[in-house]
């Protein structure tokens, strides 16, 4: 029988609003070991956990809550660690109300049991007490090249070194962890964790290569003659720009460049860190998805008085992780909903003054089976701005499809690939955002991790 | 690794660095540049390479804001924290005709000496290379100067105490009027690169000059370095640096330049405020 007590979440411990708009900490503070616990026994252990199927590595949760519930920590990071080389960031960043968490059977008469916490709980302990798991590598003779240390390349690294391949890991920029570092705010994702997953990638001996951008100082083609098989995990880091009027105004930025400048840069450090940030009072972000709120949030902690998310569609449509949106709502984030921006307004010497907007109102569903927003014709209005971010989402890096024609991309500049995971060249395989188009951390550590089963497969002549 | 091999003034505002980078030596054409990052928690700053040799890479740097004027206190046999490149879409080396390359800043003068020196070896160039400064004091010393790479060479300086008295843009026209070039290439300040687009469109001349813009990671991912080429955003590290001048939307280039000026100078204050700690 479900007691009342059972039905409402060990709450999470978060630093209050009005003193984490001030710093780049992270926002929730963990679970004890205590806490953890009490959330762990509320799971009913399921027979057939749904949990799981939804889970899109498929990770044994009901396993692995059986064992935090029992005190046993290392054994559940243990089992966490058998399809997620990284619970601690996962937990993190997982859309869980759209997967583990949104089909939890808890959730339908009280709180979904709070996985994401829990995995994260397992990985920041094992941390702490510098639990590892045992590694036994037999060492192999071939070699694998991994290009981008995003989800996707840190996953497929992983495995195949697991396997015993040779893996060289090529990164453009001067840090590793792709999205993880540049995009992801520390007040979400803390860099020690990231760090900490990065070590361990060469703990467990991938030569990590960073300013190794391939098509531009690295050829593939050396690549290709160099190594036996091939993953690109470049994701889709290109900013979109909305093409109207005014977008080579100052103070008028892509989210990559402000999240790049923050996160990568530590431009909240600035002067101690050199690379500068102008925010300025009065900020405008374009979309509302988790780019958005993190733009948002970033501008908040930078210390713009009023900062606006503007959205065609409204708050319900809106594709941002829950915890996200109500964090942003929260830190005083303004959600304008259905207005669509036409042009940019400048001032005399240059910097962004305003945005004009249309207003729009919800139509017939889209083919997302979301509805269509709509113009209202005549409704045009001019709101005043200082600093406008644009976070209309990416597209994959031109850079490296330029230099590698060879490659058969889609329509809309992904990289193509079969069910293997396996592009169009023999022994060369792309996962992640890369070939999605943008996903989610999860989807790319799956891919990630898919495509080393391929590449093993193919290396082993399967 | 990034090891200062060699450092030398220039004149009183520009230095030469010479760092171990052989990696971005050894794939090196002219027109790329690299991104340094001076310490730990400096920022990425681009710089063009004037030479490369035995997997040392030399480049001009000007004395202009924070990191240029901190990694002039670093000395030879100390190391950089990163050396990353080459960068950009170099030009085509090939056999254009009577090529002018012209320069009035520290970037352009990197950039002069690298493209001379390869479109030189190229059968059936001829090579004219312009270089101004503004006066007398600030000519750079012989032996890094263009004059040893191409075929023909003039020095201007601004007040005429050295040289022809001028800028590169008014002995040009001179050699525009002899009909005697087939293409320009230029870099150095972006005002007086607008004032070449104009002058040479006059006489369609091909021109095609190095734009200078704000970047942060160089590889096409933040578009802090876009501008506009014909209407259409093109992103200056990885389509460029080199534009097509008749192209170019001057204006909003040099607008782009100013837009970290106030904190350039609240960094400024910073190191100083560091060194009178000490
Ligand atoms: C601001 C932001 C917030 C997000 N929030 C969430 C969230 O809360 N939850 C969630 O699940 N997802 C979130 N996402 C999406 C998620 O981060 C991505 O789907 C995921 O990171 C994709 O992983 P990836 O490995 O394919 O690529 P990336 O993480 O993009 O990594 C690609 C790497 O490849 C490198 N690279 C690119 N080209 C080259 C080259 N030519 N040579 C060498 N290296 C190269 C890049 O520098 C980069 O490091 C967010 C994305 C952003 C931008
Ligand atoms: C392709 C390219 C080649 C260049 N080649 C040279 C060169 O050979 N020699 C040289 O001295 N300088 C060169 N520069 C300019 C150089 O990058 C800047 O002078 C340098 O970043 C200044 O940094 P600072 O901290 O010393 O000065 P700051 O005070 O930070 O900046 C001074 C000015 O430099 C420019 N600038 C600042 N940060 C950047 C940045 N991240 N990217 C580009 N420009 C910036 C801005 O116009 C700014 O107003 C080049 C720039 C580009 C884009
Ligand atoms: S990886 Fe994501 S979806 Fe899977 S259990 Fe963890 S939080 Fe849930
Ligand atoms: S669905 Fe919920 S209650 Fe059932 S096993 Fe999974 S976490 Fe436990
Ligand atoms: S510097 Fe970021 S896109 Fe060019």
């Amino acid at each position: 029988m479900m007691v009342e007590t059972d039905k409402i979440r060990v709450p999470m411990r978060e630093q209050p609003s009005e003193e984490r708009v001030r710093n780049f900490d992270s926002v929730p503070l963990g679970y004890s070991e205590k806490e953890a616990m009490a959330e762990a026994r509320r799971c009913i252990q399921c027979q057939d956990p749904a949990c799981e199927t939804k889970c899109p590595v498929n990770m044994k949760i009901r396993a692995m809550i059986e064992k935090i519930a029992e005190g046993d920590f290392k054994e559940a990071f243990l089992i966490a660690k058998e399809d997620n080389p990284i619970p601690a960031i996962s937990g993190r960043v997982c859309p869980q109300e759209d997967q583990c968490e949104g089909v939890c059977t808890m959730g339908k008469k009280g709180d979904a049991i709070n996985i994401g916490k829990l995995g994260a709980f397992l990985g920041d302990w094992a941390m702490r007490n510098g639990v590892t798991e045992e590694l036994h590598i037999d060492e192999r003779d071939k070699k694998v090249a991994v290009i981008g240390s995003g989800p996707a390349g840190i996953s497929c690294a992983v495995d195949l070194r697991k396997l015993g391949y040779h893996v060289t890991l090529f990164e453009a920029l001067h840090v590793a962890g792709g999205v993880l570092q540049y995009g992801i705010p520390a007040f979400r994702l803390p860099k020690d964790i990231v760090d900490y997953e990065l070590t361990y990638l060469q703990k467990i001996g991938v030569d990590v290569r960073l300013n190794n951008i391939v098509g531009q100082n690295v050829m593939f083609d050396e690549l290709r003659r160099e190594f036996d098989a091939i993953f690109i995990g470049t994701g889709a880091g290109a900013p979109r720009f909305l093409k109207i009027e005014g977008e080579e105004l100052m103070g008028v930025y892509s989210a990559n460049e402000f999240l790049i400048r923050v996160n990568l840069m530590k431009a909240y450090d600035f002067p101690r860190h050199d690379t500068p940030i102008v925010c300025g009072s009065r900020v405008g972000v374009i979309g509302a998805g988790n780019v958005a709120m993190d733009a948002a949030r970033c501008a908040v902690r930078l210390g713009a008085k009023e900062v606006y998310i503007l959205y065609r569609r409204t708050k319900r449509e809106s594709p941002a992780r829950e915890e996200e949106l109500h964090h942003a709502l929260e830190e005083g984030v303004i959600f304008m909903e259905l207005v669509n921006p036409t042009k940019l307004l400048g001032s005399e010497d240059g910097w962004v003054k305003g945005i004009e907007l249309v207003r729009m109102k919800l139509g017939e569903p889209d083919s997302s089976g979301r509805p269509r927003p709509v113009k209202i014709d005549g409704s045009e209005f001019i709101m005043e701005l200082d600093t406008m971010v644009n976070a209309l989402g990416t597209v994959p890096n031109r850079l490296f499809l330029d230099r590698t024609p060879e490659l058969e991309t889609t329509s809309w500049g992904g990289i193509k690939v079969d069910e293997n995971l396996m592009t169009n060249i023999v022994g060369v395989f792309a996962g992640g955002d890369s070939t999605s188009g943008g996903a989610t951390v999860i989807q790319a550590l799956g891919e990630g991790k898919k495509a080393a089963a391929s590449i093993h497969d193919y290396l082993s002549g399967r | 690794m990034f090891r200062i091999t060699r450092k030398e003034d220039l004149n009183a505002m520009d230095y030469l660095i010479e760092v171990e980078a052989p990696m971005v030596a050894e794939r090196f054409q002219p027109g790329n540049f690299a991104i340094l990052i001076t310490v730990p928690q400096g920022e990425r700053i681009p710089m063009s390479i004037q030479k490369v040799e035995d997997g040392k890479i030399a480049m001009f740097i000007k004395r202009l804001g924070k990191t240029s004027i901190e990694l002039d206190g670093f000395e030879v046999g100390d190391s950089l924290e990163s050396v990353i490149g080459p960068l950009g879409k170099p030009p085509e080396i090939k056999r254009y005709g009577n090529v002018v390359v012209a320069s009035d800043l520290v970037c352009g003068h990197a950039e002069n000496y690298a493209l001379c020196k390869a479109l030189q070896k190229i059968e059936g160039n001829h090579v004219i290379s312009i270089q101004t400064f503004p006066t007398k004091d600030d000519v750079y010393p012989t032996e890094e100067l263009s004059e040893a790479v191409c075929d023909e060479y003039y020095l201007t300086t601004l007040d005429g105490s050295q040289g022809i008295k001028g800028h590169y843009n008014d002995l040009l026209k001179d050699l525009l009027d002899e009909g005697k070039v087939d293409i320009v290439f230029a870099g150095g300040d972006i005002p007086a690169l607008r004032d070449l687009a104009k002058l040479t469109e006059l006489y369609d001349v091909p021109t095609i000059v190095t734009v200078r813009q704000i970047m942060i990671d160089a590889t096409g991912m933040c578009g802090s370095c876009r501008i506009f080429v014909d209407g259409e955003m093109k992103l200056t590290c990885i389509d460029g640096p080199m534009f097509d001048a008749h192209k170019l939307d001057f204006k909003d280039i040099i607008n782009r330049l100013s837009m970290f000026k106030k904190k350039e100078g609240e960094a400024m204050e910073y190191i100083k405020s560091k060194t009178v700690d000490k």
